[in-house]
């Protein structure tokens, strides 16, 4: 592909999901804006669609808006760490730039969103086939699990294949498997902290049936992820 | 054992398309692979004799008229399958001779399309350089072989819906049918990726569960296909287990 390149090549896609050494490399090593569009692109449609499935069952407004909040949650996570993450790959051991550790992190959450474009398809049948919310209390409580446990799956399993690319890429370019496994626990823990509380504050993704269709809730900015978790573990077990 | 053998062992004569049927054979060096599937009549002798020569050819550009023939297949079959499962209910209901049949096919196809995103996903992640269209070609192959298999099943079929008003019963062997038709459906596409250079068919194996899972669902979501009822598609939505418990206990 050309270096200067602005068009999109949608034939990286698959090249970035088959984990292909040499073409990753050099994509890593040669940053062209037709790549970072590209990357852009499809973590704002894969991520999109993935959010209009989780919130069309709630209503096409809520669809509208987690298709919105969840490519958002991506970049921004992605964005917001750039700055740490590309220090801390030297600290492990790895001498690589500030915009080739923003593009392997970004090319990790490409490799995300395209793993749930794909199965958005699954997750709308899914939620076509399920009562609509609030139709019935008990039935609403039980779809509403199995909705939200399929969606867990369907997340964790693109999660789970982006970061085993990204560490491949991390153990191609370092040589060695401790400084990636550092690297990467290191990015993760980074995306993690910073990914769970901008989540939390683009609540709500699936919405709830007594509570009003909003982009951010009133309260948006009270609280935080950690709090909510410790309140419901409190709540469930010393009370 | 002596060269000199006078009467050396008979050798016994090659078996015709044996060659072809070796799955470690490469693709292409067999002269059966090449040969082009033109007609429906050797598309459905190939996908059941040679898969292989369906595999090679949907790797060769230009193969979108395999592919609809495939397709073409697999409708057709499944709608002659779904006047079989009509029977079962005709006396109750004449309409279901057309519903049944309708069903079957949509909701085969469907299905499939549903699938066909995670299918292209989950070979890409498995090593596959198949492209999109083979993934489609390889998947049509499935659903030209199933419903290919399903039709020798009808016979079977029929005779049972003629004889018994076990609603159950005769939703059971319908599944029963549909999930041996699958299983060498998936054995074609396996094959397939394999030709296809995939390192891993973990990934594929998580993808045929999700196909069941969604055909499964998709019975339920369009049913009555066995029995009869007012509309054509239900009011109610249900998972398939709860709609089978439901079946069971009727």
């Amino acid at each position: 592909m050309n270096a200067t390149s602005t068009s999109l090549n949608l034939r990286e896609i698959p090249v970035l999901l088959r984990g292909e050494s040499e073409p990753i490399n050099e994509s890593i090593q040669r940053c062209t804006p037709g790549r970072i569009l590209l990357y852009f692109a499809v973590i704002f449609a894969g991520a999109g669609l993935f959010g209009a499935a989780m919130g069309c069952w709630r209503a096409p407004l809520q669809a509208l808006y987690t298709a919105l909040k969840l490519p958002l949650i991506l970049l921004l996570t992605t964005l917001g760490n750039a700055l740490l993450n590309g220090m801390l790959a030297p600290l492990f051991g790895l001498n690589i730039s500030f915009r080739q550790s923003l593009l392997a992190i970004l090319m990790s959450f490409t490799i995300a969103a395209a793993i749930l474009a794909s199965f958005s398809p699954l997750l709308f049948f899914l939620v076509w086939n399920t009562p609509p919310l609030a139709q019935r209390a008990d039935l609403s409580g039980l779809a509403h699990s199995s909705i939200l446990l399929t969606q867990v799956a369907m997340i964790a399993f693109a999660g789970a294949a982006a970061n085993l690319r990204l560490s491949q890429l991390l153990l191609r370019l370092s040589g060695s498997a401790s400084i990636a496994r550092g690297i990467l626990i290191g990015w993760l823990a980074g995306n993690l902290l910073l990914g769970t509380q901008l989540s939390w504050i683009f609540r709500p993704f699936v919405g709830s049936p007594g509570l009003p269709v909003q982009f951010l809730r009133d309260d948006a900015l009270r609280g935080s992820f950690f709090d909510a978790v410790i309140h419901a573990a409190r709540h469930l077990f010393f009370q | 054992m002596s060269d000199n053998n006078p009467f050396p062992l008979p050798v016994p004569p090659p078996i015709p398309g044996r060659a072809s049927a070796g799955l470690n054979l490469p693709l292409r060096e067999a002269l059966d692979d090449r040969v082009p599937v033109s007609g429906f009549i050797t598309a459905i002798e190939s996908i059941l004799r040679q898969p292989r020569r369906i595999i090679y050819q949907l790797r060769q550009e230009g193969q979108s008229g395999l592919i609809g023939r495939l397709l073409v297949i697999a409708v057709v079959c499944s709608l002659v399958y779904g006047v079989i499962v009509g029977t079962f209910s005709r006396s109750d209901q004449l309409y279901q001779f057309w519903t049944a049949p309708v069903k079957v096919s949509l909701g085969l196809l469907v299905s499939a399309l549903i699938c066909l995103p995670s299918l292209y996903i989950f070979s890409c992640l498995s090593g596959s350089q198949a492209r999109l269209v083979e993934v489609f070609g390889l998947l049509a192959g499935l659903l030209a072989l199933t419903t290919v298999l399903l039709i020798g099943f009808a016979p079977v079929a029929w005779v049972f819906s003629e004889s018994t008003k076990s609603l159950p019963a005769i939703g059971t062997l319908h599944l029963i049918f549909w999930v041996i038709a699958t299983c060498f459906g998936v054995r074609f596409m396996h094959a397939g990726f394999n030709h296809l250079s995939a390192q891993s068919s973990a990934g594929l194996k998580v993808w045929v569960i999700v196909f069941l899972l969604v055909a499964l669902q998709m019975s339920t979501a369009l049913r009555p296909i066995v029995g009869t009822s007012d509309t054509f598609l239900p009011v109610e939505k249900k998972f398939f287990v709860s709609h089978w418990f439901e079946c069971m206990d009727k």
